[in-house]
């Protein structure tokens, strides 16, 4: 269906994008650069996808080289159907409505018939607080405090994470660094960097473990829409909320490895069987 | 040469040109809405559901009722065929094919002998002790196909099983700890390839299975896989590598052994 209504806008645009693409099909030569990395489950029927390393030292980008990317994670199927299933998940499991009405019998007064059923000419009522009533109580109304927590099934879930990544590396929105040590704790110069870089205004970093460079920390600390996660904690709607989302090598890997792990798992009884409350 | 599918890299291009994908552009896929009520010339009636009763409150009668008769399910108190059924020992059933399938699948090593734990480590075959299931029972669907050569033990099989397996030049082994007395005789069967019959005997009924069947017998001594096809446990072994008697502690990953001497004796009586 987008074929068809965008078959011009797909042939111009690209020509001109793609002088500053991140996302490369395999097909260098530039073997010094290439960082050779032998790829967990290699895939039989579809090329990796490679992208450059960049670095953060200098506010120029520099390329460090080549990674390949394994086409299970970072080249499936781009559905948006599926990631806006897991972000609606995401918004909803957590979602509580504290929206409240009161039924009839939980107003105040209304005990009494308000006047005789019969001989006065007046519709007939029981009580001032029915739902007919001005000031009445609410038919069917919210009640607090209701939980919309659902869990969304697991392949639906890893299908989220690869077609997010996936998609963020088709639009040249992923960015993979050597590691994020900068040179300066001062938020001039991490902004000045992301500005250079045309990086959009909101950033993901995204680094193995919790505990940051400390540059990057300060940096980034007063500045609300550069934003720092660990790779146990990348979500799809953290993904989606930021424009660019930048992988150091060790998070690609960890990840990739996780999602890997994932996908190619024998014994799925566990996670795909019905999801209990107090299940650990 | 591998090579992304033509459609999948043509998304990634219109991708590249289109909007950046984010939280205000998503939508989900168009499913299929729920089918309303017809509104043609019909469309004011029951809809087949009749008028008043249970048919229109969907309040249908419990299954086997007969409105009043004594119903067919209870016309006879007891079926003597299934008497004590609950006291057998089970043998859940794994076809050959099944098997076969969790070999190519890479879910059964075969350089290492095939016994319950690795077929229950394949997740697709489950073991529940409090049902009675004492086993697998082997059973012989796809023999025809089986192909792989494999050091194999299983509680319960028929003899084209064996067959099946033999020709391929593996082997199976009926096993288990303490047979209980009326399967005492299975188990020192060779023809059943009982794991307390003689081996000389076995090695006899081998022979005799494989003229039964007309194929020719691999010589396993002269396999390179000989070492592991003739791995057997002991009577009292459960798991290859581990010792009856020994604790093995998970959080420590570390194995107790015992030394008392009356332990080593029990354990290994």
């Amino acid at each position: 269906m987008l074929l068809k209504t965008l078959p011009k806008l797909q042939i111009q645009n690209c020509r001109h994008i793609k002088k500053y693409s991140t996302a490369i099909v395999a097909q260098t030569n530039q073997n010094e650069h290439l960082q050779q990395r032998k790829l967990m489950f290699p895939p039989k029927y579809q090329k990796p996808r490679q992208v450059w390393i960049e670095n953060l030292d200098t506010i120029d980008e520099r390329k460090l080289g080549l990674l390949d990317l394994h086409p299970s994670v970072f080249a499936v199927n781009p559905r948006i159907d599926i990631i806006q299933q897991n972000v609606r998940w995401q918004t909803l499991y957590r979602y509580v409505s504290y929206a409240h009405t009161k039924s009839t019998f939980e107003c105040r007064g209304g005990g009494k018939k308000p006047w005789p059923q019969k001989g006065l000419g007046r519709a007939r009522h029981g009580s001032i607080r029915s739902p007919l009533f001005k000031g009445g109580g609410v038919a069917h109304g919210p009640k607090s405090p209701t939980t919309h927590f659902y869990m969304l099934p697991f392949d639906v879930r890893l299908q989220g994470l690869t077609t997010t990544l996936t998609v963020k590396l088709a639009q040249d929105d992923l960015h993979v660094v050597d590691s994020l040590e900068i040179p300066a704790e001062e938020p001039s110069y991490i902004e000045e960097l992301v500005k250079s870089r045309n990086w959009g205004p909101s950033v993901l970093f995204v680094d193995v473990a919790d505990v940051m460079p400390r540059n990057i920390t300060a940096a980034t600390d007063t500045i609300k829409h550069f934003n720092l996660m660990p790779a146990y904690g990348l979500n799809v709607y953290s993904m989606l909320k930021h424009d660019t989302l930048v992988l150091t090598k060790p998070a690609v890997e960890l990840i990739e490895d996780k999602l890997l792990t994932h996908l190619h798992k024998n014994d799925t009884r566990f996670v795909t069987s019905k999801y209990k409350v107090n299940q650990v | 040469m591998p090579h992304n599918p033509p459609t999948m890299e043509k998304a990634f291009n219109l991708l590249r040109a289109l909007p950046r994908v984010c939280l205000a552009n998503l939508k989900d896929h168009n499913w299929r809405k729920t089918t309303k009520r017809g509104r043609a010339q019909h469309g004011g009636d029951k809809h087949g559901a009749g008028n008043k009763g249970g048919g229109q409150r969907q309040n249908f009668m419990r299954i086997g009722y007969e409105t009043g008769n004594n119903p067919f399910y209870k016309r006879f108190p007891c079926e003597n065929y299934y008497r004590g059924q609950h006291l057998k020992r089970q043998y859940p059933p794994l076809s050959m094919l099944d098997l076969q399938k969790m070999i190519d699948t890479n879910r059964i090593d075969i350089t290492k002998p095939i016994d319950l734990v690795a077929i229950a480590n394949t997740g697709l075959y489950r073991m529940f002790p409090d049902q009675h299931h004492f086993g697998v029972n082997l059973t012989d669907e796809g023999a025809d196909i089986f192909c792989a050569k494999v050091n194999l033990e299983v509680q319960w099989t028929n003899d084209l099983v064996i067959a099946a397996v033999e020709r391929c030049g593996g082997i199976p082994i009926p096993r288990r700890m303490i047979p209980p007395p009326d399967a005492i005789e299975f188990y020192t069967d060779p023809a059943k390839r009982g794991y307390l019959a003689d081996p000389e005997k076995i090695s006899q009924e081998r022979l005799v299975l494989a003229q039964k069947y007309g194929y020719e017998l691999p010589r396993i001594e002269d396999d390179p896989d000989y070492e592991m096809l003739t791995e057997r446990k002991d009577p009292r072994q459960i798991f290859y590598g581990l010792e009856p008697g020994w604790v093995v502690n998970l959080r420590d990953k570390v194995i107790l052994k015992p030394l008392e001497e009356e332990l080593l004796k029990y354990y290994n009586s």
